[in-house]
């Protein structure tokens, strides 16, 4: 009796399922416009993300909450334009409670918005302009919750370091020791997330390379409210890049520079007598791999960074991570990623030589499943633990449940 | 002798196309939804795109005879290929126990999927020069909607009929369904998803008949 109301709930839920994507798939029908003769088309799409964290405090990556169990939705809404076969516009704007995970209340804003320009077919020169994901690595086309396996960002896009963008350390102890007597949002990873800050681009491909240059208002560690060219001009600009390889489509390969000023304006008066915020200098170099064949997708991304500190001198870290995601049915996945971050010592005559931020090792397994094409519920959890230093460590477990549309 | 003779009677009777000795004829025409908006690909995160733009697929209907046919000995492989971002053809119906091939002729990847309760399956992400072609045999009646797991915007069907009698009409709708058997059968018109018409029809030998589905 049991087994039947099973098999009957079962087949109610696949029933529903199909008549859900049915749904939707007219919704997309209805949020999709054109007009002379197709050659306007527009699209409105997005995601609707119900998320809870579960960690200790404090606590990891970028969430920036004071309670350990923290519920965070968030809608994203994206239009993608079409005009001819040359012209493309794009907008990301979210409703949520801060571009990171944190127990702030409701907030709006517009992340993505930009416009490219294709002159030829082949796609051998796209020109883009607007406030856009940085073309560095090979995490941001992944990025989403709908793609990104996992609900976190790797370690080297969300781990917080001893920078801080607001001001100059007045000291090397300050430096090196001060991490805990600021708030965590005075801080600043090596890459923020996906770096949706204001630029143009370039990019290409040829033959097998493909490239890609930007110029943006701000380094790749600035923080989401320096993307905004409004709040950040274009006096001190962060120049990237990448150069990319692909023998054929299941290898990716890639190498990454950056460069450019990571200090906000606030920080000038915290400079050392006669030095400016382009004296200080965000510097990152970075390789990634990709494969993927059949039910198995591997990425790794390697990345060397410098910073320019002030009082300090040069402070060097690296970052990497292996991550592997398995579709093991049609509709169920798990996912496995290592991550770890190295830092360097900085020394003064004073102070001697001191590692500037304790070494970080972590570790995220996550499994997702596909209830339709629309809908995905993914948990994870994940095990930080500081390799130097105290040997604090960390847990994490998160759920995420998206609805696309 | 006569054994081996009526061996050979069986064989090629099994083998014939029942349309060799069937003969009656419908056709007419379906009124066809209002043509279906280009979709437009979303391309935010690849850093190098190419131009061009999707091309419009005109809303097609399949009409079959509905009935309790034998099942034919042999069915033909169907192709159901992914060029230039979309499926071709947009809309395929087969017979139940059909085997489909989904070659990739795009330079990229692509990853065919269906979680329709007719057929759940995910072929994963295959080159486009990789041999054997991806294939899936459909031995569930219903409709089958394929998409791609990299590019959203990709979307095809499959219907999946449990008659030899089918054919795809035209763009405006037009269609001629020849070689069906005698009888009294149910002649439906499969539009979309949630829309299927039909009639009772009569046929008879050497019979053509007009029907529209308004």
């Amino acid at each position: 009796m049991k087994l039947r109301v099973l098999s009957l709930c079962a087949f109610a839920c696949t029933a529903c399922a199909f008549d859900i994507d049915d749904f939707f798939d007219r919704l997309d029908t209805a949020l999709t416009i054109s007009a002379f003769h197709d050659n306007l088309r527009a699209r409105l799409s997005g995601t609707l993300d119900l998320e809870i964290y579960h960690f200790e405090q404090p606590a990891p990556g970028l969430i920036d909450s004071s309670i350990d169990t923290l519920f965070n939705p968030r809608l994203t809404l994206f239009l993608d334009a079409q005009v001819g076969s040359h012209i493309y516009f794009f907008s990301q704007s979210r409703l949520d409670r801060g571009f990171d995970p944190s127990d702030n209340g409701a907030q709006i804003r517009l992340d993505e918005y930009a416009l490219r320009v294709t002159p030829w077919d082949d796609g051998r020169l796209t020109l883009q302009i607007g406030k856009f994901a940085t073309v560095v690595g090979n995490w941001i086309p992944r990025h989403l919750s709908w793609e990104n396996p996992f609900i976190n960002a790797p370690l080297v896009y969300e781990n917080l370091t001893s920078i801080r963008d607001k001001s100059a350390p007045f000291s090397l102890f300050d430096f090196v020791y001060g991490f805990y007597y600021y708030q965590k949002y005075a801080f600043n990873p090596v890459i923020w997330g996906p770096s949706y800050a204001s630029g143009i681009s370039v990019s290409g491909r040829l033959d097998r390379f493909d490239y890609a240059v930007e110029m943006k208002n701000a380094s790749l560690s600035s923080r989401p409210e320096s993307w905004n060219v409004t709040e950040n001009g274009f006096e001190h600009p962060t120049f990237s890049g990448r150069l990319g390889f692909r023998p054929n489509e299941a290898w990716n390969l890639g190498f990454s520079a950056s460069e450019g000023p990571y200090f906000r304006r606030e920080a000038e008066t915290t400079l050392p007598p006669g030095r400016d915020i382009g004296d200080y200098r965000e510097f990152v170099l970075g390789q990634d791999a990709g494969f993927a064949w059949r039910h198995v997708q591997v990425w790794v991304e390697f990345y060397e960074a410098r910073f320019e500190v002030p009082r300090v001198g040069n402070a060097d870290t690296f970052a990497y991570y292996v991550e592997a995601k398995y579709k093991f049915t049609p509709q169920f996945f798990g996912a496995i990623r290592w991550n770890q971050q190295l830092f360097g010592d900085v020394s003064n005559p004073d102070s001697g030589s001191v590692r500037w931020s304790d070494d970080l090792a972590r570790i995220d397994l996550a499994a997702g499943y596909r209830f339709t094409s629309h809908t995905q519920l993914k948990l994870q959890y994940s095990y930080q633990h500081e390799t130097t230093g105290q040997g604090r460590d960390n847990h994490l477990v998160a759920a995420q449940l998206t609805t696309r549309f | 002798m006569r054994l081996r003779g009526l061996l050979w009677f069986n064989a090629v009777f099994s083998i014939m196309p029942v349309a060799l000795w069937a003969s009656a004829v419908v056709e007419g025409r379906v009124e066809l939804p209002k043509s279906h908006t280009a979709p437009v690909q979303a391309k935010r995160y690849e850093i190098v795109t190419k131009g061009g733009v999707l091309s419009t697929q005109p809303p097609l209907a399949v009409v079959y005879l509905d009935g309790a046919f034998p099942k034919l000995a042999s069915l033909p492989t169907k192709q159901v290929a992914q060029k230039d971002l979309t499926f071709v053809p947009a809309l395929l119906p087969v017979p139940v126990g059909t085997k489909v091939e989904f070659p990739n002729l795009d330079e990229t990847y692509h990853n065919i999927f269906s979680y329709s309760p007719a057929k759940r399956f995910d072929l994963g992400r295959y080159r486009p020069e990789e041999r054997p072609i991806p294939t899936q045999v459909f031995d569930k009646l219903g409709l089958v909607t394929l998409r791609c797991d990299i590019h959203e915007h990709m979307r095809g069907l499959i219907l999946v009929l449990n008659t030899p009698y089918f054919v795809m009409t035209d763009t405006d709708g037009h269609f001629r369904l020849s070689g069906l058997p005698a009888g009294r059968y149910t002649l439906k018109a499969w539009i979309d998803s949630r829309t299927t018409r039909e009639k009772p029809v009569e046929l008879k030998n050497d019979q053509t008949l007009h029907i529209d589905f308004p």
